[in-house]
């Protein structure tokens, strides 16, 4: 289990507290700036700064614990000290020396020939023990510097954006040694990324940071589909991202339901009244930001006099991306809001419509994630 | 061919890149890697030997270290050391004269290697001497033998700071530049000849040797 909380005052701003398991993959996501980068050098011992507060520590609790960094009873081991595998985003191979070289710096000096052709072999880089890293492939270079951090020994394996510098194929492939590493390597492993799909993809948890702080964790399909707040949505790129205000069941709603009055920005124009599901987390009349899950929502030609939620609205543009198209739809009650939904285009094209066409959108209360606006 | 002055000029060279090579490698890795409020002051006064006549720094160092100057009267008495008019205080000021000659290639160098190589090599778990010794070194070793190579170019050819600070004392502080213009004043023009022909020689071939050496350098940035 590998526990890290970390504070920094300094110019690289931290707030960011996460646990991540043995055999877990954790991703840090967050965008370019938001300090993902900062608390991986902060693990490894790398981050240097008078004001960082905090505990890092790997191991079980008690006698099998190893403290890293603990700014309480001022503990601070140095990188040379914490056993950390550490893939860099340019992998920071040394140029001068061959990757057989390389690997062998962060062995045991008992390491002996065999190991290190068992662990080219597992890695996928047989034969390529001579090579420089510029006679290297980009996905080659990735492997050597995985087997570098592998051959220290980690009690930790930190990724930093490894997957940023190879060409999609080659990306695909990595993500699949990297699934099959977790097979073999049982140790907390942290990954940095800023691509949304690659966490969804490849990790076990999630943790969002933003200005260097951790604003949610949790499984990536529950941190995608229900956002803390209005940032980690964006954040998380939920295109469907509304304002609104909140009214909790009052005696002309079904039991557990409440309303949403969905407004432009400023209550007082034009709304559109939503049923949605009242958790008893909000208060009544409470300023919300919410978003709706895409694959939820329905669109027909005819309105169903039955259906709840059911706006009339105008397919404003249609994109056809292949399998999928991805269209626009306008409200006629709101004409200044735009919903974003990725139809397949053999769907689209059964309900024949094209632009300008009206269309019925159906929105279940379930679909809809009533989050409060963050004061201040 | 004065010999002699040879046998001077090659010693000074030699003496003054074994002196400057530490020596510099340290002021450039500093330079290069360490963030400093001072540092454009401390790069300034670095590379002042080059713009400055050689006079000036001759004048005062025969000033600071002549024998009616402090410095020059205590290291008299106290170690019985003549930084003037002597081999001892040529080398000194042949060591100040081409600071900026090993340690900007140097620096360059130093400043080229990108951070996260040292990083890289101590989450491998390579002390910093280590990492030093086995990533650091041999990245810069075309900055090195660029610095050396100038270095002793440089000092064959010095005669401004030589003729203040060594006078010109046959087999201790008179060079190969000294003697072609003591030659040139004796209208010997051939024995002058002799001797210019083969500093113009060593001198390209050293340019020669620090720009090959530049092009074969292992390390480029990505």
């Amino acid at each position: 289990m590998l526990q890290v909380l970390l504070k920094n005052a300094g110019p690289v701003r931290l707030n960011a507290e996460f646990r991540c398991a043995r055999g877990e993959l954790l991703a840090l996501v967050g965008p370019s700036g938001s300090g993902k980068t900062s608390v991986l050098r902060a693990i490894a011992g790398l981050l240097k700064s008078p004001q960082l507060q905090g505990r890092v520590s790997v191991g079980g609790a008690g006698s099998g614990e190893s403290v890293w960094f603990d700014s309480a009873r001022g503990v601070w081991q140095t990188p040379q000290q914490r056993r950390v595998g550490l893939v860099f985003q340019h992998y920071a191979l040394f140029p001068h020396l061959t990757a057989i070289e390389n690997v062998a710096l962060a062995a045991h000096p008992a390491r002996a020939n065999t190991y290190f052709d068992e662990l080219f072999e597992r890695m996928g880089l047989a034969g390529l023990q001579q090579r420089r890293p510029l006679q290297l492939s980009g996905g080659q270079q990735q492997r050597v510097a995985l087997a570098r951090a592998l051959a220290r020994e980690p009690q930790v394996l930190l990724l930093d954006e490894p997957f940023s510098a190879v060409d999609a194929p080659t990306r695909q492939t990595l993500y699949r040694e990297l699934a099959a590493l977790r097979q073999d390597v049982a140790i907390p492993m942290v990954l940095v990324t800023h691509d949304l799909h690659e966490a969804r993809r490849l990790a076990d948890r999630v943790v969002i940071l933003d200005a260097g702080e951790s604003l949610q964790s949790g499984p990536p399909a529950t941190v995608f589909a229900s956002p803390r707040n209005a940032r980690v949505a964006e954040l998380v790129g939920i295109q469907n991202h509304f304002r609104g205000r909140f009214f909790q069941s009052g005696p002309a709603d079904a039991p557990g339901f409440g309303r949403l009055a969905w407004h432009a920005g400023a209550p007082e124009v034009p709304q559109i009244s939503l049923r949605v599901v009242d958790k008893k987390r909000l208060d009544d009349g409470a300023e919300v930001s919410w978003v709706v899950a895409g694959e939820l929502l329905d669109l027909s030609l005819a309105a169903d006099p039955q259906a709840q939620n059911t706006l009339a609205c105008t397919l404003r543009e249609v994109l056809a991306l292949g399998e999928i198209s991805l269209c626009t739809l306008v409200p006629l009650q709101l004409p200044s809001q735009r919903i974003t939904l990725n139809l397949s285009s053999a769907s689209l094209r059964q309900l024949g419509a094209g632009p300008g066409a009206v269309l019925h959108l159906h929105i279940p209360p379930a679909a809809i994630h009533i989050m409060p606006v963050r004061q201040g | 061919m004065d010999w002699q002055a040879a046998r001077v000029s090659l010693t000074l060279a030699v003496c003054t890149a074994a002196l400057l090579l530490p020596l510099g490698v340290w002021l450039a890795r500093w330079l290069a890697t360490t963030p400093w409020r001072g540092r454009p002051l401390a790069e300034a006064l670095l590379m002042l030997p080059l713009l400055l006549p050689p006079t000036v720094i001759g004048f005062y160092l025969l000033i600071t270290l002549g024998q009616g100057s402090v410095a020059g009267g205590w290291l008299a008495s106290r170690l019985n050391l003549r930084l003037v008019f002597s081999f001892e205080g040529l080398l000194l000021a042949s060591v100040l004269v081409n600071l900026p000659f090993m340690v900007q290639p140097l620096q360059r160098a130093f400043a080229a290697i990108p951070a996260s190589l040292r990083e890289a090599a101590w989450v491998c778990g390579l002390s910093p001497w280590r990492a030093f010794w086995k990533i650091e070194l041999p990245l810069v070793w075309p900055g090195l033998l660029a610095g050396v190579a100038l270095t002793m170019a440089h000092t064959l050819g010095e005669f401004g700071v030589v003729l203040m600070v060594g006078g010109s004392i046959p087999g201790e502080t008179k060079t190969l530049s000294i003697a072609i213009y003591d030659r040139v004043q004796a209208f010997d023009m051939a024995g002058a000849h002799i001797m210019a022909l083969a500093l113009v020689a060593c001198s390209l071939a050293a340019l020669a040797f620090v720009f090959a050496a530049d092009k074969t350098r292992p390390l480029q940035e990505k």
